[in-house]
């Protein structure tokens, strides 16, 4: 059983570190950027460094929080520890929906409204996103989702199909559209779409509280398809109904800070392997402060030793490791 | 009460459930028999709504299954699968703890504690509840599971050939509390056996499958019977009795071999 105390001593243990990495990137940016670039570090350049630190900050924490509870309720829902949505394609499909969208808007007038707002453009791309993965997630996951191997093929194919697409979009586009495609879609951890955060944050809120109110569900449904069924899980109308959520949660995040492929892995199961424990109800939490932990920590560091490179290639390095290592467990090879 | 009406099931065009009715008897243990691939489970499945049938009704308590909620079956009737596959790491205990779902939706109350301890004193698997389910031998993870069925504490018990992997020893105990069950808990339950002396001793009725049909229904003593048998399982029985007992002897000693042995005893 678990100990309530040590679990609440990890929680705390980890809210500290992330106060003390939220530290670490506000110094590096204020100091840093302002040493950079040769100004003196007046009162008014502090508050407005720190101003555009604290909301990159926030960004980061949604985004971040977002990819864990997303991350762990698809491992759940597939039954497998390896794959995120991420790695699936969830990102590529965004891509690919918003190029539509601007190619739309060049030719239809009130798509060019649409896709100019961003709030507009949030929901239009959100829709589309929970059609496009709801058909394809539900077909694929629905025969055979315990064959990771398979799975992973079948996210890789789908991102170069969906990647070709956007190419394509991209060269009918002229060359002011194309500006605001790459606009909305070339964001990352430095370069935030930070007027989503509205829109972000309380979707990141609402979204955690819904998937940890089925914790326990989620919990009966790690004992597979047909004892969760046979303990009263309504399996199927859960599984869709937490796709949908997925879908919805990626769509989010990457409109915010683009594609964070292997963040969700990291974060899950380091988070599995310190609280030793299935439930959910800690494993939600744990996982959404360790995600934060890690993007907010290396990003604090990759800014203090100003490296240009954000720091999703330094997760996406450790990431890709800790999976084939993950792969190589699981499956003995 | 358990009826099925005129249930039928099919994976592509072939038909595994054919046209089958069946009233399961109360307070009794019913015993489904038939050869690999008759669709027993098939029809265990189709009862506990776990697969929707293609045409036909399953009446639970006069309601059609298909329209109760799944939490709901889930108060009335346990099941056990042929296979277990497990992908986390828990220990006995805490699967127990999961048959209370249905009633506690997994905030335990006392109550629920209680059943939980029942159920693993009842499997005898108290000195091994701290043990993960995947450092157990075959048939100790079986007890573990059975045990979650006893904590979910349904009127209706359905097992899948729940001795697998199970030694003689707790293969009898297991048939006897099944029997506990049904006399002083008043419980139904209806199991998978292969091994047609289990269903001949334990058993209450006997439900005889062969491709997708029930073929022979009824109280056990008359269903062992070489004729019946034999239309059933396709394969030669013989019947010898045993004190009050009838036993179903299935392997002919080849008698070339037994002559040739006994020659070489005399050499
Ligand atoms: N998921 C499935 N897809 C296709 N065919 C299936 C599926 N499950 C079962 N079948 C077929 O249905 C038939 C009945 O299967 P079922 O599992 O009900 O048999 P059974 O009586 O339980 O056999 P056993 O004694 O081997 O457990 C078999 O011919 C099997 O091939
Ligand atoms: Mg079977």
């Amino acid at each position: 059983m678990v100990n309530k105390k040590q679990v609440t001593k990890k929680f705390v243990f980890l809210a500290v570190l992330i106060l003390l990495s939220a530290g670490l990137y506000i110094y590096a940016r204020v100091f840093a950027k302002a040493f950079d670039a040769g100004i003196a570090l007046t009162y008014p350049v502090a508050v407005r460094i720190l101003g555009r630190s604290a909301s990159s900050l926030l960004g980061m924490a949604v985004s971040a929080a977002l990819i864990a509870v997303v991350s762990l309720a698809f491992q759940t829902i597939t039954e497998n520890r390896v794959l995120t949505p991420s790695m699936l394609g969830f990102d590529s499909v965004f891509l690919a929906t918003q190029s539509l969208l601007v190619y739309f808007a060049a030719n239809i007038g009130f798509m060019a409204r649409l896709f100019a707002n961003p709030y507009c453009n949030f929901f239009v791309t959100t829709g589309i996103m929970l059609a496009i993965s709801m058909l394809m997630y539900g077909l694929m996951l629905r025969k055979d989702k315990n064959h990771i191997v398979f799975l992973l093929l079948f996210g890789l194919i789908l991102s170069s199909i969906v990647q070709s697409f956007t190419n394509y979009i991209e060269v009918l586009l002229d060359p002011q559209q194309f500006q605001q495609l790459k606009a909305v879609t070339t964001v990352s951890v430095t370069n935030m779409n930070e007027r989503v955060i509205v829109l972000a944050a309380p979707s990141m809120v609402l979204l955690t509280f819904l998937f940890v109110r089925q914790s326990r569900e989620f919990d009966v449904m790690l004992l597979g398809e047909n004892h969760a069924k046979s303990l009263g899980v309504p399996y199927s109308r859960r599984v869709n109904s937490t796709l949908l959520l997925i879908a919805f949660g990626m769509a989010v995040t990457t409109a915010l800070i683009g594609p964070l492929t292997f963040l969700g892995l990291l974060a899950v199961n380091i988070a599995r392997e310190l609280f030793k424990t299935y439930r959910h109800s800690i494993l939600f939490f744990g996982s959404i402060l360790m995600s934060v932990l890690f993007l907010v920590l290396g990003q604090g560091i990759v800014e203090l030793l100003r490296y240009a490179a954000p720091v999703t290639v330094l997760i996406d390095l450790a990431g890709g490791a800790y999976m084939i290592i993950l792969i190589m467990k699981e499956h003995r090879l | 009460m358990i009826e099925l009406k005129q249930v039928s099931q099919a994976y592509g065009t072939q038909d595994i459930l054919k046209n089958v009715s069946l009233k399961i008897k109360e307070k009794r243990i019913t015993a489904l028999v038939g050869a690999n691939g008759a669709g027993k489970t098939t029809l265990l499945n189709v009862a506990a709504n776990l697969i929707p049938a293609k045409s036909g009704q399953v009446l639970l308590d006069g309601r059609d299954i298909c329209q109760m909620e799944t939490i709901e079956i889930a108060r009335k009737i346990a099941i056990l699968k042929q296979t277990q596959h497990l992908s986390m790491r828990i220990t006995v205990q805490e699967l127990v703890a999961f048959g209370r779902y249905p009633h506690s939706k997994g905030r335990l109350k006392s109550a629920d504690e209680t059943k939980i301890r029942e159920a693993i004193a009842y499997m005898d698997l108290e000195n091994i509840k701290e043990k993960f389910i995947d450092e157990l031998s075959g048939g100790q993870r079986q007890r573990a599971y059975i045990a979650m069925i006893l904590a979910q504490d349904t009127r209706y018990v359905f097992l899948d050939e729940p001795l697998n992997n199970l030694d003689i020893k707790y293969s009898v105990e297991m048939m006897t509390i099944l029997q506990k069950l049904v006399q002083e808990l008043d419980k139904t339950v209806i199991i998978v056996l292969h091994d047609i002396n289990f269903a001949a001793a334990f058993a209450d009725e006997i439900v005889a499958m062969k491709g997708g049909e029930i073929i022979r229904e009824g109280p056990a003593e008359s269903i062992i019977d070489g004729e019946t048998l034999k239309d059933v399982f396709d394969h030669e029985f013989h019947i010898i009795r045993v004190g009050e007992r009838k036993v179903c002897v299935y392997f002919q000693p080849q008698p070339d071999r037994e002559i040739k042995r006994s020659k070489d005893c005399f050499i």
